[in-house]
């Protein structure tokens, strides 16, 4: 048996007996157990496995049979046998077959996901192959962090495997931090460059090889005929504006040109030699922290703050122009080492230049650097010095021109030509005089008589640069020629009681004018309060020049960067201080127009922070004392604080279970009372066309209607118009009371004004009710609005005699020009007059009643009213009395109703039949209203925001003024009728 | 206290900004303060060692006004972002960021409970900011004023903010109503007497101006020192004996509450018994 199975060759693996194969599980399972299969590699265990199985075989003819590579590893597995490498060991990776190793079941193994990279696919030799290859920087230059990050990840994965920790497995990268980065790759990074990428600017060259391409598009079609020739020096210049435009790093140069043909050598420098060996740059010098990321924008501010601080640029090295000097450097050093020399020559003991170096020259302890002018401050000293007697002068006449032209000379060039003459001729007998010799009287009469003449004369080149400042332009003079109403500063507006109607009257006058703070004029150059410092008398009139230009005032001016934070702060001070004295006239001159005075002290009282500076100026100073009885003022308002704010304050709610507040109109108004100044120009201007249209064309009305239109639509929102809505009566009451003091022309003129500026109201009232969803009262037809004004007008002019203001001149120009068509007005202008007059009276009520009421109310009521026309109306078509009135009546409203549907339809529609109607109507309203008291009240209430317009012009009227006792208890009447609404 | 009690020079000179200084507040017990400038930082100081504990870094413009709870948990900022920080103090994490102020924003104050943040802006509003809540929006907007809104301050059950449009005006949550007391003048600072029933108003006139609460009566004015264009802070002393504020020539006065005559008057920066702004001297070095 022996020999034949030695002489047997078996092929194949043989079939096995069912013993062998349990035996064989049996092994497996125990080597399972045991976690040694785990461990050996799957070509191990088959090969055991094999062993196991081929045990006849000898080692001899197991290397016979089975292929192996040099690691001893079997190549051919099972059935094949031939010259493939076959099976899945080295291609699929398992048993399995082609199994997608990427899937699994993330259900059960979670944690077993792991990614695959290049070296789950290498063998161990491969591996240790590719480390070989690659290049690690040492620590010290590890820029980028690389090296120290592996190794730290490299650490930590060992330690990983010495211990047990609480995150199984290998440690992801993004635990492991690199243990270093440079502060120059985190700017790297945050200016764009990622890991792998080149620090090549690549968008400049992106830049510029389309201009190269734009360039040679632009070539090819310009110089098609042109020869070759040209094309070469072109590429020429493309390069050199490569050049210019590539930043001056060597690395980057592009590739078409040498760098030696960029930057040519120009040194002397030899092979290897560093530049920067022995720069001072790099001698220890520690950088200086940055104040700000590099990323941070820097606005003007923030350089204020940190330019004083450091120097960036500075920091910088400046590679073109340090090699030459440090090769300067380097000659001089290898010139003293004495090894540098060439051979054949050698080193100078003595070189022949040498810095002759000076001593400075020794400056007197009592040395003043500063210039002084002794002339100058002479003259001014002496003006106040008694004048000498007069003398007569001597008979010697040779000494008389002498003594004269001494004292001219003296006179002109100041008391040190007095001194010098008298040291250098203290031996000549002939100018005794000025030793108090012979004729010294006569001398220092004439000395003082041309110091006299000099003074005269200074004066009046000081004087002659006055004038023209002084003949500046006021903001009275300006305001006349653009017919502006000058601001009232009569005292009466000042001194009234410290009600709100003083305050919102003189908001009216403001509103009405415009003034702009004259020009300050250039601080004078008389005004030198420190004399005995020039340089802070420099720095002085630094300051000023500042002041008066306005803006920004330069951080560190004049020479008082030496100074301390602190002193320079009260030097400003005083600086201030002794500005405003000047401005109040002590050092300059009287000539100033009294309200640019005023002015100064307007500043000098230090009210800078307020918007409205006209105003405040023509309170002044006089009026601080009234001021400060006015203030502090108390006002007391309603405010909701909102629940929430109360429930994080551990209050109680005061408005618990009120209803929600109303839309706010506050936010409405605040936007249209802050309205730049340009506004009120712009109004100012509007009234003055306003007026040229109403008067100029006196032809058709209804043309100047169209045309009053057109123009209110593009009015801004007055302001006035706002506080005649919305403001307590008191004022108007005020100016009711002015308006009957028919003496008083200009408040007339404003009446007109505020006629006119309340013309614009009512059209804008109306887009206003629109906005808020409302209906508005119905407007009265312009027509009647121009009679009252034009019989305004009329009174104006006759009134208007004198020059009281600009603007009443003007007026009474207008009220000429008005005269033919005024008469045409009259008869209209009494109707209306006379059936208004009673009606004037109620918007009264409407008035006072409305006087504590805020918007909300003023909605409510203007709801109510609505509601109430609508009752009259019923009752109006039920009543037989009130026949005629109803009709005329429901025209009327169906007129209103109209006018706010369509503006353009209501002004054509008016015509001047109509007026006369609506003026019918009013009478008939009036009778009836002695019958029906709230059908009465209810209708003036609707219709008392058109006839706010006419209330000034009737109470003006003396007409009305006989049935005013009469309709005073009709105000009353109605006003009890409004508290019964009310409630 | 009397006079010769008052403080007379620094006790301690805290130095690390980087810029100037815009206000200094003291924490509720006295131990700590805080501060913060043109450098965008808050810093956080022992004031009696003179020692930096913390610097708060977030705010894009310069800072303010800056206030801390009285527990010293919570601090909040505002400044030139527009916008009101709401911090954690210990670890100097933003909480929460309150944007809605059109520009910048001038002054915060926490109230007692620390719930809610009133702040005031140049826009001329005063806005309350909720703390508890996540919302970002604002829990109350006061636009009453007609000027930019210095200073603010808060009792158990009132909001007090005052003007550049000269009104100090007082917001009662209780009874629901805006009581305003027109100076006349810008006012820059206001403060509360220790008793809450005066105000310290400091007006752009120079003067400062102690008004009764109840009454809003004038009681004293208080002159002698410089405020024309600067925010000054005034305040009274702990025992509401003295009025104390800064001038812009970098000194501080104090002056006597009842005649008003100037007790003290010392150049320096830095006043410990009281939370006086130290900002005068950095003052010429911003403008």
């Amino acid at each position: 048996m022996e020999g034949d199975e030695e002489d047997m060759v078996f092929f194949g693996t043989p079939i096995t007996r069912e013993e062998d194969i349990t035996t064989t599980r049996k092994k497996k399972s125990v080597a399972e157990a045991s976690g040694q299969l785990r461990t050996l590699p799957p070509w191990k265990q088959e090969v055991s496995a094999a062993t196991s199985l081929t045990r006849t075989l000898t080692d001899e003819n197991k290397d016979s049979f089975q292929v192996r590579d040099e690691e001893g590893r079997r190549r051919f597995h099972g059935a094949f046998s031939g010259g493939y490498s076959a099976g899945y060991y080295n291609t699929v990776g398992s048993k399995a077959g082609w199994a997608p190793q990427t899937f699994t079941s993330s259900r059960k193994n979670r944690a077993e996901i792991k990614q695959q990279n290049i070296f789950n696919f290498l063998d161990d030799d491969e591996k240790s192959e590719l480390e070989a290859d690659s290049l690690g920087t040492s620590m010290q230059f590890d820029t980028f962090g690389f090296t120290a990050a592996e190794l730290a990840r490299l650490q930590a994965e060992n330690e990983q495997q010495q211990r047990p920790s609480a995150i199984p497995g290998p440690i992801p990268d993004e635990v492991v931090l690199p243990a270093t980065d440079s502060i120059g790759v985190k700017l790297l990074l945050k200016m764009g460059w990622r890991h792998g990428h080149s620090i090549k600017d690549s968008h400049t060259n992106s830049l510029y090889d389309a201009r190269r391409e734009a360039r040679k598009a632009f070539l090819a079609l310009s110089a098609k005929d042109a020869s070759t020739q040209l094309a070469a020096p072109e590429q020429v210049e493309v390069d050199l504006e490569d050049v210019k435009e590539l930043p001056s790093d060597i690395n980057q140069y592009s590739e078409s040109t040498p760098v030696y043909v960029l930057n040519p050598k120009q040194d002397l420098h030899g092979l290897g030699f560093d530049p920067f060996r022995n720069a001072p740059e790099f001698r220890g010098r520690t950088a200086p922290g940055f104040g700000i990321g590099a990323l941070e924008e820097l606005d003007a501010e923030d350089e204020d703050v940190y330019a004083s601080g450091y120097a960036f640029e500075e920091n910088y090295v400046q590679e073109i122009e340090e090699p030459s000097r440090l090769a300067i450097e380097n000659k001089k050093m290898s010139g003293e080492k004495g090894d540098g020399a060439l051979p054949g020559f050698k080193i100078a003991s003595n070189s022949d230049y040498q810095l002759e170096r000076f001593a400075p020259p020794v400056i007197p302890k009592d040395f003043v650097p500063h210039h002084k002018f002794p002339a100058h401050l002479e003259v001014n000293y002496k003006l106040a010095d008694v004048p000498p007697v007069e003398v007569p002068p001597p008979a010697d006449n040779n000494l008389k021109v002498l003594a004269e032209g001494v004292a001219t000379l003296v006179a002109r060039c100041g008391k040190l030509f007095e001194d010098l003459s008298r040291e250098k001729n203290q031996s000549n007998p002939l100018f005794s005089f000025l030793n108090g010799g012979n004729g010294h009287d006569y001398y220092s009469r004439k000395l003082w008589e041309e110091r006299q003449k000099r003074n005269d004369q200074t004066e009046q080149q000081s004087n002659g640069n006055m004038f023209p400042s002084a003949k500046k332009m006021t903001a009275e003079s300006r305001g006349e020629i653009l017919g502006e109403k000058p601001l009232e500063r009569s005292t009466r507006v000042l001194s009234s009681s410290a009600s709100s109607a003083d305050t919102s009257s003189l908001q009216f006058n403001l509103s009405d004018t415009f003034t702009n703070p004259a020009p300050f004029t250039e601080p004078q150059e008389i005004a030198k309060p420190f004399r005995d410092d020039p340089a802070k008398q420099e720095r002085f009139e630094q300051y000023l020049k500042d002041k008066y230009r306005g803006g920004l005032r330069s951080k560190d001016s004049g020479g008082a960067s030496n100074m301390s934070e602190a002193a320079r702060a009260r030097e400003r001070l005083e600086f201030e201080t002794a500005a405003d004295a000047i401005q109040k006239g002590k050092w300059g001159s009287e000539s100033r127009p009294a309200n640019q005075q005023l002015l100064d002290l307007s500043t000098a009282t230090g009210l800078q922070f307020t918007s409205a500076g006209v105003e405040q100026a023509g309170v002044g100073q006089a009026q601080e004392m009234t001021m400060k009885g006015m203030y502090p003022k108390r006002e007391e308002f309603q405010w909701r604080p909102s629940p929430v704010l109360c429930k994080r304050f551990d209050l109680l709610d005061p408005y618990m279970g009120k209803p929600p507040p109303a839309p706010r109109m506050r936010s409405k108004m605040d936007s249209l009372i802050f309205m730049p100044d340009s506004v009120k120009d712009a109004k100012v201007e509007e009234t003055a066309a306003l007026r040229k249209d109403l008067f100029s064309e006196s032809k058709e009305v209804t043309d100047v209607e169209a045309e009053v239109e057109v123009e209110a639509e593009n009015v801004e929102r007055p302001v006035d118009l706002y506080k005649a809505i919305f403001s307590d009566d008191s004022d108007e009451e005020e100016e009711n009371s002015n308006l009957n003091q028919v003496e008083d022309p200009q408040k007339k003129v404003e009446v007109v004004n505020t006629t006119l500026s309340r013309l614009i109201a009512g059209d804008f009232l109306e887009s206003l009710g629109k906005e808020l969803g409302l209906e508005v009262p119905p407007d009265v037809s312009g027509l009647e609005n121009k009679a009252g004004i034009s019989s305004i007008y009329k009174e104006n002019a006759n009134a208007n005699k004198g020059d009281i203001s600009s603007r009443s001149a003007v007026s009474g120009s207008y009220a000429d020009q008005g005269v033919p068509q005024g008469k045409t007005y009259n008869r209209e202008a009494s109707q209306v007059t006379v059936s208004d007059k009673h009606e004037g009276l109620d918007v009264n009520t409407y008035r006072s009643s409305n006087k504590t009421a805020d918007p909300d109310s003023f909605l409510e009521k203007s709801g109510k009213v609505k509601l109430e026309k609508v009752v009259q109306e019923d009752k109006n078509a039920k009543t037989p009395m009130g026949k005629r009135g109803w009709s005329s009546g429901s025209s009327d409203d169906e007129t209103s109703r109209r006018k706010s549907s369509s503006r353009h339809r209501r002004r054509s529609s008016n015509s001047d039949g109509e007026t006369t109607d609506s003026s019918d109507d009013y009478r008939d309203r009036y009778h009836s209203r002695s019958k029906g008291t709230k059908k009465r009240s209810s209708r003036d209430h609707s219709s008392s925001k058109k006839h706010s317009k006419h209330r000034k012009h009737r109470s003006g009227d003396s007409s009305s003024r006989s049935s005013r006792h009469g309709s005073e208890k009709d105000h009353r009447e109605a006003h009890r009728e409004k508290r019964k609404w009310k409630e | 206290m009397s006079a010769g009690n008052l403080p007379t020079k620094e006790a301690n000179v805290l130095k690390g900004h980087e810029g100037a200084v815009l206000a200094a507040r003291f924490n509720a017990d006295g131990n700590y303060c805080l501060s913060c400038g043109k450098d965008r930082t808050i810093r956080l100081w022992n004031p009696h060692r003179g020692i930096h504990i913390k610097t708060y870094k977030s705010h894009g413009r310069e800072v303010r006004d800056v206030h801390v709870t009285s527990d010293n948990s919570k601090l909040c900022s505002c400044g030139g972002d527009r916008q009101v920080f709401y911090w954690d103090v210990a670890s100097g994490r933003v909480i929460r960021k309150f944007r809605g102020h059109d520009s910048e924003v001038n002054a915060v104050k926490f109230n007692e409970y620390a719930s809610v943040v009133v702040s005031a802006g140049y826009d001329r509003s005063l806005r309350a900011w909720d703390c508890r809540s996540h919302s970002t929006e604002p829990i109350q907007i006061i636009d009453t004023f007609l000027d930019s809104v210095m200073s603010i301050g808060l009792t158990k059950s009132e909001i007090i903010a005052g003007s550049v449009d000269g009104t100090v005006r007082t917001f009662d949550m209780r009874i629901g109503r805006e009581i305003s007391d027109d100076l006349g003048q810008p006012v820059n600072c206001i403060s509360l007497s220790n008793d809450g029933n005066c105000i310290l108003a400091s007006c752009l006139d120079s003067t400062l101006r102690l008004l009764d609460r109840s009454s809003g009566e004038l009681l004293q004015e208080y002159k002698g020192h410089t405020c024309k264009s600067f925010k000054m802070d005034c305040c009274l002393t702990n025992t509401d004996a003295h009025v104390t504020g800064g001038s812009e020539d970098g000194s501080v006065f104090f002056w006597d509450l009842v005649d008003a005559s100037v007790v003290s008057n010392f150049r320096a920066h830095a006043s410990v018994c009281v939370p006086v702004a130290k900002r005068e001297a950095m003052e010429g070095h911003s403008s």
